[in-house]
């Protein structure tokens, strides 16, 4: 046994073709490797083409303050969302919830102060903090009752939802503009007409964008940074082996969907500042859907253990860029959707592909 | 046969670590039955048995990925209980898994420190301090003389011996009482498995780590191990030392029959011809 052995190593040493990785040699190798290395490059050169496209289709329509204004608000709301998933399907987890979450913390912002009187300030906060209780139910249902998350998140949307138009007659509930709350949070002071770009009321246009963006900051340096993050991609890459290891898995995917519960309730917040009102049947399964869309093309895995905030938020803006640019092109909105998922699939095909080219080491 | 000289275990060695009539079941299945074994300090202990003999459930209840059923650890002469993985790691005992428990998606030196990271403060933030556990991972790896690309490679892009050898250096990095391997020459090769035995022998040497291997190669285990436990449908039917018994012995054991009685049987007909 042993002396067949020892030829066997002779032979692994005369093996002259060089094993192990292989650097890449042709231009479409070196093109895969920087995107299996930088997923955020594929997705921000196919947003830039996008924004090329309807710019020159438009005669110059998209790169507008009032245009981009929008494009960027539904960037921001969906970003927001979509980067409250990221986390979560790291950890090969998914809550389809997010907006019942969505509605729910606004409503609740809206109908304390409607019927009690309270600062919104509060009520944001509370609306908030019963959007991250949301995560720990959905947390604790999925990892006490070992009920999929696909599950578990579909019963508490629908719970929600429901909720959420029962308490109050689904009225819609105008909220009152307190200063400086709605000015901070995203209510658009802006006037193309008489202000400028780089002026207070020129910020307030992009308050939410710029909420998402300190969001995604926050979210990639607990990711990358944090022990929390290590153990939340080794939860999703390999559950058994990081529980092996001494990774509380159980505890890391409830603070996930935690999170994910908060970033939804914010978003809601944000959503409700811009419109002054509280809309019970707010975001709708279609707005978890598109946010996921966006996560996913991205450059988040949908079987956890890797994704990225910055690729989430550059996904929502391309989804933002295809609904809005081809209404803008006179496009129905439905055949927007069309784009939209033949996008998704491109995405996700791309996505599979570099992950396979990984794992052959080819790249 | 390769010799590597095995200095003779002193039989004043205290008891580090007792596991006494350990039971579990999985529901319909019964996995341990009533099982003791002892491990002196600097022993080197093989655990042998056919595939669903007890062998990986008993060394997770060590580690504390499982809980016993019934039953009581004892380390140190003190008592102890794990609830997670994380307790027994805080206690010394260190496993590597058959799976190897690394994480593909993340970088060596991450999965070197994984349960255990270093961190430094910034703006009163936690932060992790990756450059320092870098260079230690490094450092680390090149004193065992363990050859990987790079300690920045994510792990899947490793081979399986660099894996095994990864996770072997990662048990040993906190200097434990216990080491516990399951499989550890599984995904190796001849040289990177003699390297594993040979780091074995030095802990033992140096640092008078006692360890737990589960081998299914009997030489190896006559290589290098002081005492066998043989485990059988989840109880253990031979302890015996290295020196009492043979490969050959051991390997008519497991040939004379599956039965419980016949192994029990056969194994204490060798222990008494030994005694004689």
């Amino acid at each position: 046994m042993h002396a067949t052995r020892d030829v066997d190593t002779s032979k692994v040493g005369a093996e002259k073709p060089a094993v192990g990785i292989k650097a890449p040699a042709t231009f479409w190798e070196k093109v895969l490797f920087v995107l299996s290395r930088h997923r955020e490059t594929s997705i921000a050169v196919i947003a830039l083409i996008l924004v090329i496209y309807f710019q020159v289709g438009s005669n110059g329509g998209f790169l507008t303050v009032q245009f981009l204004g929008v494009v960027l608000r539904d960037t921001s709301r969906l970003g927001l969302i979509a980067v409250a998933e990221v986390m979560l399907m790291i950890t090969g987890e998914i809550d389809l919830s997010v907006s019942g979450t969505f509605a729910l913390a606004p409503y609740i912002m809206a109908l304390m102060s409607a019927v009690w009187g309270t600062p919104l300030a509060l009520g944001a906060l509370v609306g908030v903090g019963i959007a991250v209780l949301v995560g720990v139910f959905n947390g604790l249902i999925t990892v006490r009752f070992r009920v999929p998350s696909l599950i578990t998140t579909v019963g508490t949307l629908f719970l929600l939802q429901g909720f959420v138009v029962s308490i109050y007659n689904s009225q819609p509930i105008v909220t009152p503009v307190q200063e400086p709350f709605n000015f901070i949070f995203g209510e658009s002071l802006f006037d193309p007409r008489g202000d400028s770009l780089f002026s207070w009321h020129g910020v307030t246009a992009f308050s939410p964008l710029l909420w998402t963006v300190l969001v995604i900051v926050a979210i990639t340096v607990v990711l990358h940074r944090t022990t929390f993050g290590l153990h939340t991609i080794a939860t999703g890459s390999n559950l058994v082996g990081a529980r092996e290891i001494g990774v509380r898995t159980d505890r890391i995917k409830v603070y996930n969907f935690m999170i994910a519960g908060g970033c939804a309730g914010f978003a809601g917040i944000l959503n409700t500042c811009q419109f002054s009102s509280a809309d019970p049947a707010a975001g709708g399964p279609f707005l978890t859907l598109q946010a996921i869309a966006a996560a996913v093309i991205g450059g988040t895995s949908l079987l956890g253990g890797s994704g990225t905030a910055v690729g989430a938020l550059i996904g929502a803006f391309v989804v933002a860029t295809l609904n809005n640019g081809l209404v803008m092109m006179g496009a129905q909105a439905t055949v927007s959707d069309i784009y939209l998922g033949a996008g998704i699939l491109a995405a996700m095909i791309l996505n599979v592909q570099v992950d396979r080219l990984r794992a052959r080491r080819r790249i | 046969m390769s010799s590597l000289v095995i200095p003779p275990l002193s039989s004043d060695n205290p008891v580090i670590l007792e596991m006494r009539h350990i039971s579990k079941t999985f529901g319909a299945v019964t996995a341990l039955v009533d099982v003791s074994i002892q491990l002196r300090q600097g022993e080197v202990l093989a655990l042998v048995g056919d595939n669903g003999a007890g062998k990986s459930t008993l060394i997770k209840i060590l580690s504390g990925f499982h809980q016993p059923d019934a039953g009581t650890i004892v380390l140190n002469g003190k008592e102890v209980h794990f609830g997670s993985p994380r307790d027994a790691r805080a206690h010394g005992i260190e496993t590597v898994y058959q799976d190897l428990a690394l994480i593909g998606d993340l970088t060596v030196y991450h999965n070197m420190f994984m349960g255990r990271e270093y961190h430094k403060r910034i703006l009163g933030m936690k932060l992790l301090d990756n450059p320092k556990m870098r260079d230690l991972a490094k450092n680390y790896l090149d004193t065992l003389g363990i050859n990987i690309p790079s300690v920045n490679s994510k792990v899947e892009l490793l081979s399986g011996g660099q894996r095994q050898s990864v996770a072997v250096a990662r048990s040993i990095y906190s200097s434990p009482k216990v080491l516990v391997l399951d499989e550890p020459l599984a995904a190796l090769g001849v040289r990177e498995g003699a390297n594993v035995l040979g780091l074995i022998q030095n802990l033992r040497r140096e640092r008078q780590v006692s360890t737990i291997l589960i081998v299914h190669s009997y030489n190896q285990v006559f290589e290098v191990c002081d005492r066998i436990n043989f485990l059988h449908s989840g109880e253990i039917v031979l302890d015996a030392s290295t020196s009492e018994t043979s490969e050959e012995e051991l390997i008519r054991i497991v040939k004379s029959g599956l039965g419980r009685e016949a192994i029990a049987a056969a194994a204490r007909r060798i222990a008494s011809s030994k005694s004689e």
